[in-house]
């Protein structure tokens, strides 16, 4: 039974992550409809920029952690005032293509860095010795790593829900129009929505290192790795994220502890959460959590 | 009068094309070779460093005239791990008439071994992949294959094992060629008699945790794992093994799992990633590490300053691993030089098939002799076992040869 147990905890553990990872798709989904497609890129710059103020700065790892939130927020904020701001009102295709190339501009950038062909990891810092209860292990990495995402999605949750800048950043979401003529400046919630998914991925970036150590290619893979938990949870559900992000990670480690090793099976840990998503949107096209719109003509 | 003119301008005409000729011999013949690596991609942590290797190692052989006035060109492109994209850079280093190319991927030497053979090209391969070898004859692996290195580890957990029970091996494995390329020669080395039981063969996802397949290792008793992947995902797998407890702390812990790997497993950037969850991994390569002091390792590091590179660089096996293949390269040239005939691709073809015996080549920066041969286009047979400890990867033992690689080879 604690072999259940512990699949149920890894699954929760690699959920939740995944669920930080996706969760910068939705703040910029929820906001302006835009797929970031550069997200993974800036999970990496994330992770490295804790590294750089750790290890070459020498502040402590938290602080770095929390100074590299603080910059990636500025720097995806800045990012949305350069290159996507002129691109409002433009159709959206336009918008991602624009995300594809600061892909590559980011990907550019990072290569010059030692950080583009190095492999690195994090100073240790928390305890080798893993938490055990009734024979299930979690190492201090992943449970530090969960009990972060739950504060920060948390912490998202309530910040749409009850504060004023939230509820404007939903209603941009709604209807643009409507929300200028109510005074919203619909440019600022832009910039604001890339700046908290900037926070998002510096957050999840600063995990995965963690627990992946710090490979450029591991790392910006992680954008396109939960994207069907973006999918599946619905494009504009942070809720969804969370609930999708626990699913697929509860799938894969049973797929590969039940499935994996028996009759002839393996990597079935890779193929199930796509077969899932398909299955989920034949019936749910827009999620199990996403809106579905409809439009009155 | 007439005829003392024209004495002057032949006088005048042949010491001119005297002297062009002698500034032509001066100025000596230009080798040119073509290397396509991956610096941006997927792989890039091993092919920048690699890549870096190379070009520095034909600075030096340029600035120290190791080819006397001869100069050597070699063409450094990037393929971003992209078969489609090495395909390219090869048909325009052959536009360039080069005579040795150097290719990286398994996946690239797979797809271009038929091209290497039409075009009569020597290639030197970054990929240790056996299977590269067949149907192919101009193809050199610089190194034991991954098979041989799969082998060796395998030789080793047996010939190192503590107990009479039953030796349970797994293997996680890259999915790909590079990675089930040891499979089948481990198999058949258990069929010949190598006493072990190869539990289960796991191909690898982007996982970012492993607890169910370590969970299920240690269930089946398996006690060994021999990896034949990149680093990335051998390092997820010793941290969760590490955060679970189930790491062996001395080799072949009963109970625990003892970890190893063939050559891009592991070496000092697995340690950059993984950290103390490195510790206790055995890993194979024919490469001598920096940690194995030596006139190689001192001249690597002198290479490494010299042009500039910074300690990690200069540490890197991958490093080492692009000097040795331009060494073997530029000591082919040597060799049909001193035969005073034309340096070109069949030329060096010959001059490669013929290293071997005592016309085996010694670069320093392996373990043992790069030979080559007519049949056997593996350079470098010998292997060092190393281990990592205190967060360095230390010798283990001394240089050795696979007892079942030989079998399997006869």
């Amino acid at each position: 039974m604690s072999y259940f147990f512990q699949l149920v905890v890894s699954g929760i553990v690699v959920g939740s992550i995944y669920a930080l990872s996706a969760l910068g798709f939705v703040l910029i989904y929820k906001s302006s409809r835009v797929l970031n497609l550069a997200h993974g890129q800036i999970i990496a710059s994330g992770a490295f920029i804790t590294y750089a103020l750790t290890v070459w700065v020498g502040i402590p790892i938290v602080i770095s952690f929390l100074l590299s939130m603080g910059i990636t927020f500025f720097l995806a904020m800045s990012v949305e005032r350069v290159f996507l701001r002129r691109l409002i009102g433009e159709p959206i295709i336009s918008v991602i293509m624009v995300t594809i190339g600061l892909m590559s501009i980011i990907d550019g950038l990072i290569y010059m860095t030692p950080f583009g062909a190095g492999n690195f990891s994090f100073p240790e810092f928390l305890p080798k010795t893993p938490v055990a209860l009734w024979g299930v292990s979690i190492s201090w990495t992943q449970l530090v790593g969960v009990i972060i995402t739950f504060i920060m999605i948390g912490g998202f949750t309530w910040f749409f829900k009850a504060s004023t800048v939230g509820i404007s950043m939903r209603a941009v979401s709604d209807d643009q129009f409507a929300s200028m003529s109510i005074g919203i400046s619909v440019p600022k919630v832009f910039g604001l929505a890339w700046a908290a998914a900037g926070l998002s991925a510096a957050a999840a970036g600063g995990i995965l290192g963690n627990i992946t150590g710090l490979n450029f290619y591991v790392l910006h893979s992680f954008g396109i790795i939960v994207f069907p938990v973006v999918i599946v949870g619905g494009l504009d559900s942070i809720f969804g994220a969370v609930v999708a992000g626990i699913i697929m990670g509860l799938i894969q480690q049973f797929a590969a502890g039940y499935l994996d090793g028996n009759w002839g099976l393996y990597g079935t840990a890779d193929v199930l959460p796509y077969i899932i998503l398909l299955i989920i949107l034949l019936f749910k096209p827009h999620g199990l959590f996403g809106i579905h719109e409809i439009e009155r003509v | 009068m007439k005829n003392k003119q024209i004495t002057i301008m032949l006088v005048a005409l042949s010491f001119l094309l005297i002297l062009g000729f002698s500034t032509q011999v001066l100025a000596g013949e230009t080798y040119k070779m073509g290397m396509s690596v991956d610096i941006t991609g997927a792989t890039s942590d091993i092919g920048n460093p690699y890549s870096k290797g190379a070009e520095d190692y034909v600075k030096y052989v340029n600035d120290e005239k190791l080819l006397g006035n001869d100069k050597l060109v070699l063409f450094i492109r990037d393929d971003a791990y992209k078969t489609e994209t090495t395909k390219r850079n090869f048909e325009d280093f052959l536009d360039e008439d080069i005579v040795l190319y150097q290719n990286y991927s398994t996946g690239s030497t797979l797809a271009l071994r038929q091209d290497f053979d039409e075009e009569k090209i020597p290639t030197i391969t970054a990929s240790f992949h056996a299977g590269n070898l067949e149907n192919c004859n101009y193809l050199f692996l610089p190194i034991a294959s991954y098979s041989s290195q799969a082998v060796g580890l395998a030789e080793y957990v047996v010939a190192n094992h503590k107990g009479s029970n039953k030796i349970k091996v797994a293997m996680f494995l890259h999915p790909s060629a590079f990675g089930r390329g040891p499979l089948g020669d481990v198999k058949k080395a258990i069929d010949i008699g190598l006493p072990i039981e190869l539990v289960e063969v796991v191909e690898h996802g982007k996982d970012l945790d492993n607890t169910a397949m370590l969970k299920r290792f240690q269930s089946k008793g398996v006690q060994y794992v021999i990896s034949q992947t990149v680093q990335p995902p051998v390092a997820t797998m010793l941290k969760g093994a590490q955060s679970l407890g189930m790491a062996a702390s001395t080799y072949g812990e009963a109970g625990k799992i003892t970890f190893l790997g063939c050559h891009y497993a592991g070496g000092p950037d697995l340690i950059g990633l993984a950290g103390s969850a490195a510790e206790g991994f055995y890993w194979t390569t024919s490469y001598k590490l920096m940690t194995a002091k030596g006139p190689g390792t001192d001249a690597q590091l002198a290479l490494a300053k010299r042009y500039g590179r910074d300690d990690k660089l200069a540490n890197s096996q991958n490093y080492t691993n692009g000097i040795m293949v331009i060494q073997v390269a530029v000591e082919a040239i040597r060799r049909v030089k001193a035969k005073s005939i034309k340096v070109n691709r069949a030329n060096l073809f010959e001059e490669l098939q013929a290293m071997n015996g005592y016309n085996a080549f010694y670069p320093l920066t392996t373990v043992g002799p790069v030979s080559f041969s007519k049949t056997d286009r593996e350079g470098v047979d010998t292997l060092q076992l190393y281990v990592a400890k205190g967060g360095v990867f230390h010798e283990l033992g001394a240089p050795f040869v696979s007892e079942y690689v030989q079998k399997l080879k006869k």
